[in-house]
């Protein structure tokens, strides 16, 4: 049933790698009563045109916090974003006042969020929740508007959309509503689409279904993903990058081949490591000792060093360090010793 | 050759849902229909499916929470629900002797109580142990779990999801039980956590000779932990094996089609039969007649069973599958392709 083999190459490899998202040393804190928490430390990634970047961490690491931030629908106070960069197409968004940013959100940048139950509103049927983004943004009314509510239905693969349409999200499955999201998102064909975690709540039937429809979708509108997730199955399953978060910093980002086959951080490693497979029996399972760091108390230094087997040497431990590119599209995080660099830890 | 530990045969629960006054016009929910499986000493039996199939309410009578509707459990030679209608005490050694550990570390432990507490009740309620003896066996429970002493002062609170899932697995083994239920014992965890767990709950099953029920609906959590399990769908077993075997060569639809979802562990694999069923599971108020699976059923123009319910068969060695000759052949005749 299960064959080990090289996928085949994607046949539309992108012959331009166009940037269309660039995000700069983003930094987003919260002032708590804890203190402060640097839920998103010195974040950078770029995301190019019809890829899907996968962003997996814990929680806690600032998935959805970056995502958010993206947005610009951080809460604020305590929320502040206080450096940084987003550059969506050369344009930061971070300059953009409130009504420029709503201009945005919906129409060029999309998110799909976990939970489709709390996504909808229980007391307007699904046209009305994805007619709002189409007459919002496109401007659409009367005939042309109902059109395209069914034309977006049913590219969802919604069944009997016409009629469905009148129903209110209490009267449609997990997987439906899920469905609809879908639908309001990819509404006015946006150039990136973030999706918090979107099959987290949905059976493993119904997860199927979802990530082949968000192929499609994909694939139909040309839109780069975005995909937050802390399953490293679905990482393998449907993306091209992978950017691996720890305590709100990326520690490792890079082809998803070249990840799994060549983890250089410990964390990144650990994580592959510790997921049990399903093709094969394993005696014992590796576990990454330790548990992430409380937010408002991350070590100076590194930070992964109280999680590693033999902590990292003291120069390392306390030195500040960038993200390294080891290879060309694979970065890596993190001090001397956790990259395996440092002279004291080799033996 | 494991003793059996706990046997259920042909366990069916109906619920009664809806309608007025009186129960006029309700409607039969039939969550479990007509399971029958063996948990061995020390061994862990799985059971996946996806949500509403029934894995949950099976737990439930198992652990007395819910009585079947018909069927019996028989515990250690002995019939549980007759033992314990004739004997009030019998109840207690059982319920003793049963334990479980919930999903959710953060609804399953009341936040106002100390965790010497929360583990040292069932032994204050089941046992004649004095206070400064429960307080010691706690102490010990919690070495036992890799936690330490001092923090059998604290509150829930005071830990993080992978702890108080310990604290969990510390009740549940508090009163020295034979079977423990583990109810997606890890999916609430996050990633680097769950490992951690897992290999706990391993080692003490090996230590004391325990047995597991493993509810989850993680493909690769129940290849690593168990070593029988069981496919539930719409309340029915569908396909049951050892784990190895199972996962090497199912043999029903259904379990292809939940094996063809999972997700990868490693992007080099590719599946070459990916089967992605349409449509949702049905209603179980309403199910369809025959065969469970055969609206979902790749093969189902063929369908030939769709009016009586196919019973297990065995096909192999061990290995049962619901005989529904439509829901096997399609997938067998992809099977030689690949």
């Amino acid at each position: 049933m299960v064959n080990k083999q090289s996928k085949k190459q994607t046949s539309k490899k992108k012959a331009i790698e166009e940037i269309v998202l660039s995000v700069k040393d983003l930094q987003t804190h919260f002032y708590t009563k804890w203190g402060l928490v640097k839920a998103v430390d010195g974040l950078s990634f770029d995301l190019k045109k019809e890829e899907t970047l996968a962003v997996v961490g814990e929680s806690g690491s600032g998935k959805s916090v970056t995502a958010l931030s993206i947005m610009q629908l951080i809460p604020s106070p305590p929320g502040f974003i206080v450096g940084g960069e987003i550059n969506l197409e050369s344009e930061n968004l971070l300059n953009k006042s409130d009504k420029e940013m709503q201009s945005v959100r919906g129409s060029r940048i999309a998110m799909v969020l976990q939970d489709p139950m709390t996504a909808l509103n229980p007391v307007f049927n699904i046209a009305d929740q994805v007619g709002e983004t189409l007459s919002i943004h496109k401007k659409l009314k009367g005939s042309q508007l109902y059109n395209s509510i069914i034309d977006m239905l049913e590219k969802v693969n919604i069944p009997a959309a016409e009629e469905r349409m009148k129903d209110y999200p209490h009267q449609l499955s997990g997987g439906m509503r899920q469905r609809v999201v879908g639908a309001i998102g990819v509404s006015c064909s946006p150039t990136i689409l973030i999706a918090d975690e979107p099959t987290t709540s949905l059976d493993a039937t119904i997860q199927a279904q979802y990530l082949r429809l968000l192929k499609d979708l994909q694939n139909e509108f040309g839109m780069a993903i975005l995909f937050i997730t802390h399953d490293f199955g679905i990482v393998a399953k449907m993306c091209d990058r992978v950017a691996v978060m720890y305590a709100g910093r990326i520690v490792e980002i890079g082809e998803v081949r070249e990840i799994f086959n060549n983890p250089k951080h410990p964390y990144t490693q650990g994580l592959i490591k510790s997921v049990p497979s399903m093709d094969e029996d394993i005696d014992r399972l590796y576990s990454i000792p330790g548990q992430p760091p409380a937010l408002w108390d991350v070590p100076d230094g590194c930070r992964f060093s109280p999680r590693k087997e033999s902590p990292c040497c003291d120069v390392c431990i306390n030195e500040k360090y960038e993200m390294v590119e080891i290879k060309p599209g694979h970065l890596v995080d993190g001090c001397k010793c956790c990259r395996g660099t440092c002279k004291s830890s080799k033996k | 050759m494991a003793n059996t530990l706990i046997e259920l045969q042909n366990i069916k629960k109906i619920f009664q849902v809806g309608g007025g006054f009186l129960g006029s016009g309700s409607k039969d929910l039939i969550a479990v229909n007509n399971i029958s499986f063996k948990i061995e000493e020390g061994q862990t039996y799985g059971l996946v499916g996806e949500s509403g199939c029934g894995k949950t309410t099976t737990a439930k009578m198992i652990l007395m929470l819910e009585n079947p509707t018909e069927g019996t459990i028989i515990f250690n030679d002995q019939d549980v629900f007759e033992a314990s209608k004739t004997d009030p005490e019998y109840k207690k050694i059982y319920k003793s002797s049963v334990q479980a550990v919930f999903q959710d570390p953060w609804a399953s432990l009341n936040p106002r109580m100390r965790v010497r507490d929360i583990i040292g009740e069932p032994l204050e309620i089941n046992t004649d142990m004095t206070k400064k003896q429960i307080r010691s066996r706690v102490d010990e429970l919690l070495v036992e779990v890799g936690l330490q002493a001092y923090q059998s002062n604290l509150y829930p609170h005071e830990f993080s999801g992978g702890q108080r899932q310990r604290l969990g697995v510390a009740r549940a083994l508090s009163l020295n039980p034979r079977l423990i239920i583990l109810d997606e014992p890890v999916s609430a965890l996050d990633v680097s956590i769950r490992a951690q767990i897992m290999n706990l709950l391993v080692d003490l099953q090996k230590e004391y000779n325990l047995s597991y029920l493993l509810i989850a609906h993680h493909l690769a959590t129940v290849r690593y932990m168990c070593d029988k399990m069981g496919v539930m769908y719409l309340g029915n077993l569908m396909e049951e094996a050892n784990a190895t075997d199972l996962f090497d060569d199912p043999l029903h639809n259904y379990t292809r089609a939940l094996m063809s979802a999972a997700l990868p562990s490693h992007p080099d694999i590719v599946r070459d039969d990916e089967i992605i069923l349409e449509g949702d599971v049905p209603s179980p108020l309403n199910p369809p007649p025959g065969c469970v699976f055969q609206p979902r059923c790749l093969n189902q123009s063929k369908c030939t069973c769709s009016k009586t319910p196919p019973s297990l068969k065995e096909m192999k060695p061990n290995h049962m599958v619901a005989d529904c000759k439509c829901c096997r052949t399609y997938a067998g005749s992809k099977l030689k392709k690949a």
